[in-house]
């Protein structure tokens, strides 16, 4: 179905002012041109971007990827996005895809920090704690007080007199972190997902505070298909919003009650991934079949039995990962990804758009490594992993000898 | 095996494609229209990939009755009601 280019890699290198190289892979689902090749098909193998666009920016230091679409933030506080645009999601005053990145000029006066893309909707967060949404808005998942969608990245009111730090956009919702930890959620909250109250929410189109985190200082949220995500300073986990596995849906943050101390995680529409002490482990995996074998993973006694939590979740550790700590983890709907402090890229989970990265369209049950072109020794690169719904995309950047990064 | 099951009501009329949507975890769309609907059909296909969900909904409420109201959307764009 798909033509394999493997050997026809067109080289994109960029050097920043440190003489450090950076490449953009991109692999999976790419009918939208969410994988910035500028081709309209899935692609089963890693892809090296060849961009222009890219090259004038500047390094790429931090990626969002959504339903078909990707926010690039650059070290320039600047945003190119490319992918699916039919919503107005890519913020370029229009509703049609870009099959290439392209700089949003409605943020190019503001030094932008943190971005998140959702299913059809995008948000931007500037150094001076400003908020900006665009795309789908039809759950009121952008936050205007409307259910329309917006083209451009319009300031979000709500937020004027507030600093924002971060942004969490799921499927039909949002979450918003302001310094002074306060969380929020706006859209669709009919799975808990907004964390608002104990009562059954519909749709949410102004920010309302999330309950639960008072006098715990948040260090980031994260919000994937139905549900929320965050961590607290001193590695404590929150989720609510739609059940993982056979769990409930939570209408309220609820705190993870184990041993561990998270410093990461990653959610998809069905599992999460987490990271503590460079191990991974995730919950929820068995849905779909394909995340995991539950034979072959190892369950963690940790749950919340001892407190007769209906909502007890099962962590198990992810197998194949013996050896090297994980530096990395990202999650797709359905796939999962993982970066080893050796510079290892593995993955696994859903595989039918090419989304793992092994030149099949096979699923896989147990982490797998994926081969980028070996101009880098494994050792002198670092590598970044960004997981959207169907694809996934990695930066590798060169270290220089004897600089660890 | 059905990927998840799906009420009508969380499902979006796509005025384009003429079918209720919902998101695929691909980044497509699992589609169904009132024709299928009125069939009494419960599946909702997606047109890039194998998956599929299980739609539920009252096939009453898709019927050709002056007096039964189809099932509203719960969004804003208009839909021809059939």
């Amino acid at each position: 179905m798909e033509e394999n280019e493997e050997g026809k890699i067109v080289k994109h290198e960029e050097e920043d002012e440190e003489g450090r190289e950076q490449e953009i892979w991109s692999w999976g689902a790419g009918t939208d041109g969410q994988l910035g090749t500028g081709k309209l098909q899935d692609e089963l193998l890693p892809q090296l971007l060849h961009l222009t666009s890219l090259s004038s920016a500047g390094p790429i230091s931090f990626l969002a990827c959504g339903g078909a679409h990707v926010l690039a933030l650059t070290s320039g506080g600047k945003v190119l996005t490319w992918g699916r645009g039919t919503a107005g999601q890519l913020g370029h005053s229009d509703t049609v895809n870009s099959p290439h990145p392209k700089l949003v000029m409605s943020l190019n006066n503001y030094f932008i920090t943190h971005v998140s893309a959702g299913w059809n909707h995008s948000g931007f967060v500037s150094d001076t704690g400003a908020l900006f949404t665009c795309g789908d808005g039809t759950f009121g998942q952008l936050g205007h007080g409307d259910y329309r969608l917006h083209c451009y990245p319009v300031k979000v009111s709500f937020f004027a007199s507030k600093h924002v730090e971060q942004i969490a956009c799921g499927m039909r919702h949002s979450l918003v972190l302001l310094r002074g930890d306060e969380v929020y959620g706006f859209g669709s909250g009919k799975r808990g997902q907004l964390g608002i109250a104990k009562d059954k929410i519909n749709l949410v189109s102004l920010p309302e505070r999330s309950c639960g985190f008072e006098g715990v200082k948040i260090a980031s949220i994260t919000a994937n298909g139905d549900h929320s995500a965050a961590l607290s300073a001193d590695g404590h986990l929150y989720t609510w919003g739609r059940g993982f596995g056979d769990t409930l849906s939570a209408k309220t943050p609820q705190h993870l009650p184990t041993s561990f101390c998270f410093t990461k995680i990653a959610l998809g529409w069905n599992h999460a991934l987490v990271l503590t002490g460079g191990e991974v482990f995730m919950f929820g995996g068995n849905h779909h079949g394909v995340l995991s074998n539950p034979d072959k993973m190892t369950p963690v006694k940790h749950s919340a039995d001892s407190r007769a939590d209906s909502r007890a979740v099962v962590l198990e550790k992810v197998p194949g990962l013996e050896g090297s700590r994980t530096l990395h983890i990202a999650a797709g709907a359905e796939h999962s990804a993982i970066v080893t402090e050796n510079g290892v890229l593995k993955t696994w989970g859903w595989g039918e758009h090419g989304q793992l990265g092994l030149g099949n369209i096979s699923d896989q049950t147990s982490p797998q490594e994926v081969s980028l072109s070996h101009k880098f020794r494994k050792e002198a690169s670092l590598i970044e992993i960004y997981c959207g719904s169907g694809f996934t995309i990695a930066i590798r950047t060169s270290c220089r000898p004897s600089q660890a990064g | 095996m059905s990927y998840d099951d799906v009420e009508i009501e969380d499902m979006e009329w796509n005025n384009e494609l003429q079918a209720y949507t919902y998101p695929c975890p691909c980044g497509d769309l699992f589609q169904i229209t009132k024709e299928d609907l009125k069939l009494g059909e419960e599946i909702a296909r997606c047109p890039s990939c194998s998956l599929y969900i299980t739609v539920v909904y009252n096939v009453e409420d898709f019927l050709d009755k002056k007096s039964n109201k189809p099932i509203e959307p719960s969004k804003q764009q208009p839909i021809t009601v059939a």
